[in-house]
């Protein structure tokens, strides 16, 4: 579950600077387009964050949840930046998010979580 | 993977990482400019006067040469003359008249206005109307030059970008340029147009105002006289011989065209001129002010406040917009202004003392760019009341009655092998038609900037319909003729291609941006 939702977020994470791409080639539709992706990726962050909550109860990993938490902070803190129009922010931050995001699949698809809990330890 | 990866170094690769993003983040904050700025500024080499010194001048009013029952004509002289902007040097400036601001043009609305304009400058020119509702005969199309006398064809054509012009209508010396006016009450500005000079040419000093009055004006009893107070504020710099400071690539202005790569975004002063004084001080009494302001800068946006010595913050009570009065007033705390946009204001001095200051700020500014001017009150003035209920006469369009919807990307690209401006991927070429539309249809174009673009749009007002995707801003209402549209920012705007056929233009007003390439034709037919 956390990793098909981690996955979902990185799809659309990579849709963000294509719809931007595509509005400021002069699309007017792009705008709405990377708006609606950014309501999608919230989203996604916010489900993320639920399933990393569900990891950490099942299976004593913490570190999907700080990861995802983390993630979801930077991601509503880029969708302010972008209504507010502070490229400053929205640039760097979009691509420090998509590595972000890249880095926690990499890590959920590399590290298969444990079926159960084996030891008592608390990560992250 | 067989062997988990240390939880050591796992911490350590997340540190680097966080570092690393932590530190792009940072670098952006402290590099980039907040708030967005278009434009790299140029450093005065001589002291720049005290603010609040020198009073501020007004421009006086031009007579006609003859008033007949078909309408006024008037005569402009483009000359090269010497001024005293900065105490106790002589700035060399290009003007209309003799003096900078140009004079001031006051027209009634439909009454034909003819201005004959004979141009004793050392390169040729051209003169446009901004905001006027002209034929495209005299809208001053960017080819359709004055040439000077003993102007020889070979020396205008330099290695820069001119383009032969088929269509061009060139004249010698003289040009009569004839505006029906048939348009609503507000504060037109005329300028240099010239193809790939203009910017050199309003920074030298090409540039006055222009009015239009009319019966629903008349009727609102709005301050008149002396408490209406035209402010065109333009930034500049001086060299250290006190002369205007601009980097063009040919300061004869006659061969390459251009600015100095740094200044490629748009060329920022130092100094903030209103009606061609730095920093003035206008005497006042503690009456209502009607401001009229134009910011005649070539790529500087200011952010206006009206801030008393005590701190406090004047609202500035909109009552016009680029195309005249609003329908009802919008009152601003801060009001930002972009190159070549104008706003009718009214300024309440009624509750200060006299002696009360107030300063006309620039919260976009810093250092002493922050200032703008100040209004000393001196004596008591009459109270006035502000109407709430302005002009009933704007038009209104809906998109269903768009037959077109155009979208236009105003970006940086390349224009004759350098850095450039383009619309649509294309830098400026007179023999392309852009967009051709039929007189009379009502259109909306959704116009989308990489960084700030005043996009201005000849012959036309339009009012704004949606802006980065949302409502419009305050300052955002009545009939515009140029839209600030800030880095990354979206504006859908509409309007009815009425009144001339012929080739008109539309581009952005940061005015090196428009040299550079970032203007595109439009094809009434």
């Amino acid at each position: 579950m956390l990793r098909a939702v981690a996955t979902l977020f990185l799809i659309g994470g990579f849709g963000q600077p294509v719809f931007a791409g595509v509005y400021l080639s002069g699309d007017f539709d792009g705008l709405s387009w990377h708006v609606m992706g950014a309501d999608l990726v919230s989203s996604i962050s916010l489900v993320q964050l639920g399933a990393a909550v569900a990891v950490w109860i099942r299976v004593r990993r913490a570190w999907p949840f700080w990861a995802s938490l983390g993630l979801l902070v930077g991601v509503s803190a880029q969708y302010v930046a972008g209504m507010e129009g502070a490229l400053w922010l929205h640039l760097p931050l979009g691509v420090a998010l998509i590595a972000g995001i890249a880095i926690v699949v990499a890590a959920l698809w590399m590290r298969p979580l444990p079926r159960r809990r084996k030891e008592v330890r608390t990560d992250g | 993977m067989a062997e988990p990866i240390s939880r050591r170094r796992l911490l350590g690769i997340g540190a680097v990482l966080g570092a690393v993003a932590a530190g792009g983040l940072a670098l952006s904050a402290a590099w980039a400019r907040r708030p967005a700025e278009t434009g790299d500024q140029l450093v005065s080499e001589v002291p720049l006067p005290q603010a609040f010194t020198i009073p501020l001048p007004l421009p006086q009013v031009l007579e006609p040469v003859a008033s007949a029952a078909e309408g006024d004509r008037y005569e402009m002289v483009q000359v090269e003359t010497e001024a005293e902007i900065l105490p106790g040097y002589s700035t060399r400036l290009w003007t209309y008249n003799g003096t900078f601001p140009g004079p001031t043009i006051e027209s009634r609305r439909g009454r034909h206005v003819t201005v004959a304009h004979r141009n004793e400058l050392p390169v040729p020119t051209v003169v446009h109307l901004h905001g006027g509702r002209t034929p495209a005969s005299s809208d001053g199309y960017p080819t359709d030059l004055v040439l000077p006398q003993d102007w020889s064809e070979t020396a205008g054509h330099g290695h820069g970008g001119h383009m032969a012009d088929d269509l061009a209508v060139v004249t010698n010396v003289q040009r009569e340029y004839g505006f029906p006016l048939d348009q609503r009450a507000a504060m037109l500005w005329y300028h240099d147009h010239r193809m790939d000079f203009t910017a050199p040419a309003i920074w030298r000093g090409l540039a006055g105002l222009h009015f239009v009055r009319d019966d629903v004006e008349d009727a609102l009893d709005l301050p008149r006289g002396d408490h209406e107070v035209p402010l065109m504020i333009a930034d500049r710099a001086f060299d250290s011989d006190g002369q205007l400071k601009y980097p063009s690539l040919d300061p004869t202005l006659t061969g390459e065209i251009g600015v100095e790569e740094r200044f490629t975004a748009g060329v920022l002063g130092d100094a903030v001129l209103v009606n061609g004084a730095p920093w003035p001080v206008h005497e006042v009494d503690s009456g209502l002010y009607r401001l009229r302001v134009l910011n005649a800068s070539n790529a500087r946006h200011y952010e206006l406040e009206a801030v008393t010595d005590t701190g406090r913050r004047l609202p500035l009570v909109q009552i016009g917009a680029d195309q005249g009065l609003l329908a009802a007033p919008v009152r601003h705390e801060r009001l930002p202004m972009a190159p070549a946009e104008r706003y009718d204001l009214l300024l309440d001095l009624g509750e200060l003392p006299v002696g009360s200051k107030v300063r006309l700020a620039n919260r976009l500014g810093e250092g002493r760019m922050k200032d703008v001017m100040q209004f000393h009150v001196v004596r008591a003035g009459r109270r006035a009341a502000i109407p709430e209920t302005l002009a009933t006469d704007l038009p209104e369009w809906d998109r269903s009655e768009a037959v077109a919807v155009r979208d236009f990307a105003f970006r940086a690209g390349r224009m004759n092998g350098r850095h450039g401006w383009v619309i649509d991927g294309l830098p400026f070429d007179p023999n392309r038609t852009d967009v051709t539309t039929r007189l009379g249809d009502v259109e909306v174009w959704r116009l989308i900037a990489d960084v700030h673009h005043p996009v201005h749009l000849h012959l036309v007002g339009f009012r704004v319909l949606s802006r980065g995707g949302g409502a419009p801003l305050p300052h955002d209402a009545g009939l515009k003729d140029t839209i600030a549209l800030r880095p990354g920012e979206s504006a859908e705007i509409i309007t009815r291609f009425d009144g001339y056929r012929g080739r008109y233009l539309f581009h952005c007003h940061n005015a090196e941006h428009e040299d550079m390439g970032m203007m595109a034709n439009l094809e009434v037919t």
